[in-house]
Formats: structure tokens, sequence, C-alpha cells
């Protein structure tokens, strides 16, 4: 490295952050993720040239498959999902490094052959040695894997770990994982995937606060009414019933997305973007956050209903659920930050399926105007200024503001200003995965998950699941289509407030 | 990003700069059924004597919608009878996936018909957009030291050429020393050098000790080679230049260097990614510094 900062001919040359040689090993590469996400973001790295020329990708699952046939089977995936256009000569800088390894998980004789493959790509491709692990594996063989992993360890090169989620049941669970995690690798090694920190628009919300001077100074108590986070979906629980019994919305998306969605928009600004920094931040507000009891927390079940026009089954009906489930799909949650910045400010945070629609947003209400001079004419009533981060879809940001109707008198209505993502770059925005395994390769963890993080999410769950275990309330409680139980609007109204709709 | 686009458009013969916004107004509330958005990012001005007009435009198209932005094409003849400006404006309007809204972009192509030429700032600067930042990509070499060329630059924050456009190089590169203070440069030809000195910057440190290099490619492209290496290490090198429409091969003291990886990149690209550069580039300066 030294030689290389002292080499005059690289200033001013921006040099792509390229990884090192590496393998890539996906654990469950037979599954909907690699299929769907994973494969495509690899071929899309693969198409702006991001990734080491030396570079391989191992496929481990039960299925069994030949190279050939997984090859062919990634190759459809990727014409399928990828979003890039199919160009044939990018496509074959990649497949001649694709292997694939059948086997059970707990099979030592299957470690063995997939180490030999790897021996063997180390020759043929110059991986040197570098992995990177991608676990992609239900919870009950992941610390197996872990153990065969960390002692199998190539004599050279480095060895990374990506995460999928669940991360854990709940606080003592994922202590568990975190240890066993740590017997075998630093923390610098691994790095748990919560998709949503690779959004662009994610991101972005750290951009508005920390590149604007004028959003930061009000970004606090002082002028902040409250803040809401939805994440909504509009599918039902599709083919994920065996995992979703289990986890319900709380585990599914509060524990992970939601409350990093709210850590992000309530940190203090890092010194740096760094991964160090940006996680001792997130961490404090985790640490800061509490929720007022457990009637601040509502959770729901989808009934029948209508979503797009379409009759669709209650949650109780769908293929794989108990017809007497008592899992949650919604959850409403007041919750406050114990800091100065945030004290006495809620923060409403939802997530539920079976919602109208798909939409994840934060919205920022500010404090109405003090004193409008023209309170009696406003047309529809003087509405507080609304700040929102569009996460998804349309990613961007909105403001609304009041501004005067043209015409006699003084009327007053709410309109937007939109800043579109889509309008103002026109590139295509990156899916979160492309920047998360680029990010691994390089060894950069800014936009992972830390263990402390994780056990601090945990820790605000555990309680509230403690407390859902004394009643049992009546299910379903929302029509499918709906914006959730009805509990969840007495929530705010009890504070005087109501949750965004539109 | 594969978009089918609306086009409006207007055409007038001597117009005033004022007529030119109310006739953008009107096309714009053609087009407009309610969700269009009208986003920019920068004013991108461009200087396209006749003979550069064809291929102007054509970059022009294959940017497509990446820069929303409105474009102010600058055509200049000054022998075309009388004196006045005949406008074309176009509305473009682009749609924007999973949303029924469009956005649109603006070109307004000006014709400066005889004593028009001399003073194209005074017609630019109204149609500029309040506080975005100002390209002007100038086609051929600017007449360093003539007003319309002067009055231009301090109108913008960023001037873009082509050196390979100019002949009797490295001569003008003192020229274009003079103004790097007044705005930030980039060079096209220089960005097309870009894969080759990614290439030369992996031979480091053997590369120090290179007296003498000879570049097959054009001209622009040998000298700003040339200049940057002498500028980073700071001592003389020669050079020896074969020309090729492409820069194609470089031989240090009579060793050559391996080709560089990928695909030489698109003028549609390379316009692009300069549109997204902001500050300076002292590393350009210094290598222009050291052509003469």
């Amino acid at each position: 490295m030294a030689v290389l900062e002292q080499n005059p001919l690289l200033e001013g040359l921006e040099l792509a952050r390229t990884p090192e040689p590496c393998a890539l090993v996906i654990f469950g590469a037979s599954g909907d993720l690699t299929r769907r996400k994973l494969f495509p973001a690899i071929y899309s790295l693969a198409y702006r040239q991001l990734l080491p020329a030396r570079f391989a990708v191992v496929g481990v699952a039960r299925t069994e498959w030949s190279d050939d046939e997984f090859r062919d089977d990634m190759e459809s995936a990727v014409r399928e999902f990828a979003r890039d256009e199919f160009r044939q000569d990018v496509w074959d800088t990649l497949a001649p490094g694709v292997r694939y390894v059948s086997t059970e998980f707990d099979s030592p004789e299957g470690a063995d052959r997939l180490s030999a493959c790897l021996t063997e790509l180390d020759e043929e491709r110059g991986t040197r040695g570098n992995r990177v692990y991608y676990l992609a594996v239900p919870p009950d063989v992941f610390r197996l894997l872990v153990r065969q992993i960390g002692e199998q360890r190539a004599a050279e090169g480095w060895t990374r770990l990506i995460v999928e989620k669940p991360f854990g049941y709940d606080l003592t669970t994922a202590r568990e994982l975190n240890q066993g995690l740590h017997g075998h690798f630093a923390e610098d090694e691994i790095f748990r995937i919560d998709h949503y920190l690779g959004k662009e628009t994610v991101q972005n919300v750290l951009a508005l606060r920390f590149a604007n001077g004028i959003f930061e100074p009000i970004w606090n108590r002082q002028f902040i009414d409250h803040v809401q986070i939805t994440v909504g979906e509009s599918l039902g629980v599709e083919r994920r019933a065996g995992f979703y019994e289990q986890a319900g919305a709380i585990r599914d998306i509060f524990q992970n997305h939601l409350l990093q969605l709210l850590a992000v928009t309530a940190m203090e600004p890092p010194i740096d973007f760094t991964a160090e920094s940006v996680r001792n931040e997130k961490v404090k507000v985790l640490r800061a956050m509490h929720t007022p009891g457990p009637k601040h927390i509502v959770r729901g079940q989808y009934g029948r209903g209508f979503v797009d026009g379409e009759d669709v089954p209650a949650y109780r009906d769908e293929e794989g659920v108990a017809p007497d489930s008592m899992t949650e799909t919604y959850v409403a949650a007041k919750l406050f930050l114990d800091n100065w910045r945030w004290a006495d400010t809620p923060f409403y945070v939802r997530t539920g399926k079976r919602l109208p629609r798909r939409e994840t947003t934060v919205a920022i209400q500010f404090q109405r105007a003090p004193h409008p001079p023209f309170a009696e004419i406003a047309g529809e009533g003087l509405r507080p200024n609304v700040l929102i981060v569009h996460i998804q879809p349309n990613e961007g940001v909105s403001l609304e503001i009041g501004a005067k109707v043209p015409g006699h008198g003084m009327q007053i209505r709410t309109v937007h200003m939109d800043f579109l993502y889509g309008g103002a770059f026109r590139t295509g925005l990156p899916e979160a995965y492309e920047r998360l395994i680029l990010d691994a390769m390089l060894g950069d963890a800014t936009l992972f998950t830390r263990s402390d993080e994780i056990e601090e999410q945990w820790a605000i769950v555990d309680p509230i699941v403690a407390a859902w275990r004394r009643d049992r309330p009546v299910f379903p409680n929302y029509a499918s289509g709906s914006w959730g139980p009805k509990e969840a609007n007495d929530l705010l109204e009890r504070d005087g407030r109501a949750w965004r709709t539109h | 990003m594969a978009a089918t686009m609306g086009v409006e458009r207007w055409e007038g013969t001597d117009v005033s700069v004022g007529e030119i916004e109310r006739h953008l107004a009107d096309l714009r509330s053609a087009v407009d059924e309610g969700g269009m958005i009208r986003t920019s990012v920068l004013t991108h001005l461009a200087w396209v004597p006749p003979e550069w007009e064809e291929r102007a435009l054509e970059t022009l198209a294959g940017m497509a919608e990446r820069h929303p932005s409105r474009t102010i094409v600058l055509v200049p003849q000054p022998d075309a009878g009388g004196n006045g400006i005949d406008a074309t404006l176009w509305l473009n309007a682009f749609p924007l996936p999973d949303s029924g809204r469009r956005v649109c972009s603006e070109v307004i192509e000006l014709r400066l018909r005889g004593s028009l030429c001399r003073s194209p700032a005074s017609i630019a600067a109204p149609l500029l957009i309040a506080d975005l930042p100002v390209f002007l990509r100038w086609r051929g070499q600017p007449p360093f030291g003539q007003q319309q060329f002067e009055e231009l630059v301090d109108l913008v924050q960023r001037l873009i050429v082509d050196s390979t456009e100019w002949p009797r190089l490295p001569a003008p590169y003192a020229q274009l020393s003079a103004i790097f203070h007044r705005a930030a440069v980039s060079d096209i030809a220089w960005a097309r050098t870009t894969r080759w000195r990614r290439q030369l910057a992996s031979m480091w440190p053997e590369i120090a000790g290179v007296r003498k290099i000879r570049v097959t490619g054009t001209a622009a492209q040998a000298h700003l080679l040339a200049g940057w290496l002498r500028s980073r290490f700071e001592k003389p090198i020669g050079l020896e230049h074969e020309d090729s429409e492409r820069l194609i091969g470089v031989e240090l003291d009579g060793e050559a260097a391996p080709f560089p990886p990928g695909d030489p990149p698109q003028p549609s690209d390379v316009l692009s990614e300069e549109l997204d550069r902001f500050g300076r580039d002292p590393v350009y300066e210094a290598a222009v510094g050291a052509t003469v």
C-alpha cells in the first residue's frame, strides 16, 4: 500500500473500487433469494466491471445439480430478474468461474468437496484463498456452517461472512449466534445484511440530513412535532408461511428494517462515514429508545378483503398457516428516544401486510406555524409542513408547503415540492444487493449491522413480545386492503394526531 | 434507458429573447396533462459553428434524458443574411418508470445571424436557469481573447472542450492555461486517455525512469499524455507522435505498454461524465501546462 500512495500517477485517477480477487460462496444457492436477487446483482456488478478480474462463484445447496445445470439456471435467472439487458460477453466473463456443490449442509464429505472446489478455483481463477461466504440458510444449520467455515479457512487470504436475516429469534438466541460467530471470526469479518441499508434512498436520508444546511438545525424536538415511519406491503404471506408463522411482522420487519430506518432518521451526525462512526451513532439511538408501555403497541392480523380490486383470503386461510394462528401481520408502535434531541417527540412506526399499497416512507411532521394571520380564511385549515422521504416506490423526497390559491382573498392550500430520483438522476438505481455484496468484498461494513446493534434491536423487541404472551386479541382485526386495525388509529388519535394515508 | 419521448416543437424567425421563454411556457402547458415534472440539474450551453452541428446534435441525442437540463445550442452564422435570431424550441418528455409522471427537458436552438454573433453571452444569460451550474461545450478551437468567447467563459462554471478538434497543437494549450482560474475546464481528449493513464499508473514504480514516449493516437492525446508524465514526474520527457484517429499504443523508451482492458467509451458517455464533474482538475491543468 505504501508504494501505491507514493505513485504520483494515481493522483486524480478515480479508481473505481475494485475488490481483491476472491470467490463468493453462496450457501442456499437453489433458493429464491439467489435467483431473484443475488445472481442478478452479481451480473449487474459484472456488467459495470466492478468485480475483480479474478473472481468465482460457488453455489452450495441440497438440490442435485451439475455445474452446467446451475449455470443454466442462473443464466435464466439473470435474464429474468437482472435490471440490465442480458449481454453474452458479460455473462461469458462470469460463467467459467461458476461452480456448484450439491450437498447436505451437515455433511463432512460435502464440506471436503467444497474445500477441494475452492482450492481448484484458487489455482484456475487466481482467487488467492480470499472467500466471501453468503449464508442464505435456515437458522438451524447456521451455527454448524459457521463452525465448518471457521475450521476450514484457507491458509492464505481473507475470509468474510455475509449473514442474512433472521439473525436470532430473541435477545438470547441473537447473543448465542454472535458468540458462535465470534468464536471463529472477528467482528470486522462478519457482515450482517439488512438490505434496507443498501437502498440508495435510505443512504439518501443521511445525505439529506448531513449534506444540507437547512434541515439539521430544525431536526429536533423543538421544530418537529412527530415522525411517522411506514413499511407497508400489499402482498400477503405468499410462500413464506413456514418462516412467517414463527416470526410475525415484528421479527420480519420491525426488529430490523423499521428500527434501522428509525436509527438513520434520528441518529446524531457521525464524524465521518466509516463503519465504526456510523454504527456507533446508530447504537446510541437504539439504546435511547423506549416504548411507553404495551398500550402503545398495536398488533393485527389481516382478514379477507380486496387488494388492487382482487378478492384476497384472510391470513388464517393462507397455505401453511394454522387456522387459529395468533401470528401478527401488522405492528404499530409509539416509540420515544430519551436524549436531548428527541425527548418527548413521538416516533410512530407501523408495518403490515395486505395494506392498500406497497409503500415505505419516513414522514417528518414539523410544528404548525405559531400564529398564522390568515387562519380564518384558510380553506382546509392550515396544515403543518411535512417532509416525506419516499424509500420505495417513487424514490425521492417531497416537502408539503402551504401556498396561496390564486385569486382574491387569502386561501391557503397544501402543495408538494417534489424531488424524484428518477427525475434528476436518469441512471437507474442500483439494487441494494449490488452495493452490499460489493461492499462486503471490499471489506467495508458501514452499511451492515454490528453485533451490538442487533442486540439492542432485540432488547427493544423482547419486552413487546413478552407482553403479547399474556393476552389473546381477536384476530383477524383488519381487512386486507385497509390501513390496519382500528386500534392503530386510536393510538394516534389519543395524541390528537393521525396516520398519513396517502 | 430506453424511453419513448414525446416531443413538442416550435420554430420562429427573428425572435426576441423574451419571446423564447413565452413560447417554452406555451409548449409546457400544451403537453402538461398533470404529472409533468420539470427537473433540471444544470444548464448546458453549446457553441456549435455550423460545420459541427450534425455531430453535436448526434451527441446530444445520445445523451437523451441522462441529465435533465435546459440545453441552449448557439449556432453562429455571421455570414447569413441580415441580423437576427432564429429559434427552434423542443420540449422532450421522458416517462418516469412506475409512475404516471413524466420528466421534461428543453432544448433551445438559436441561430445567430450577422451581428448577433458578437455578444452571445447577452443572449444566453437571460435564458439560464437560476442557481444551477452552467456548462459550456465549445466545439472546435475557441477564439481565445475574442469577445464572444471571453464573455461566455465568464458566464459559466465549467468549459468543456475537445482539444482533438484543435489544429496546430500544442500551441493553443498555452492560451487554455490562461483561463483555468476563471472556469473549470474539461477536455474530452483528456477523458479519452483515462484508460491508458490507469494502465500506465499500474506500471509504477518502473515507469518513473521513462525518458521518452511514443504515442499512437490523436495529437491531443499524445501531448496530454506526455504533459501528464512530465508534470507527475517533474522532469522532461521526450515525445514522438504517430497520428491515428484513436489512442491505440503507448511505447515507453521503445517498449510497448500493455493494452488497457475494456472498451473505449461512446462520445455521449464521455460528455455525460464530464457533466457530472464540478470542481477543477489540478492534474489536467498541470498536464496542459507541461505540454508546451
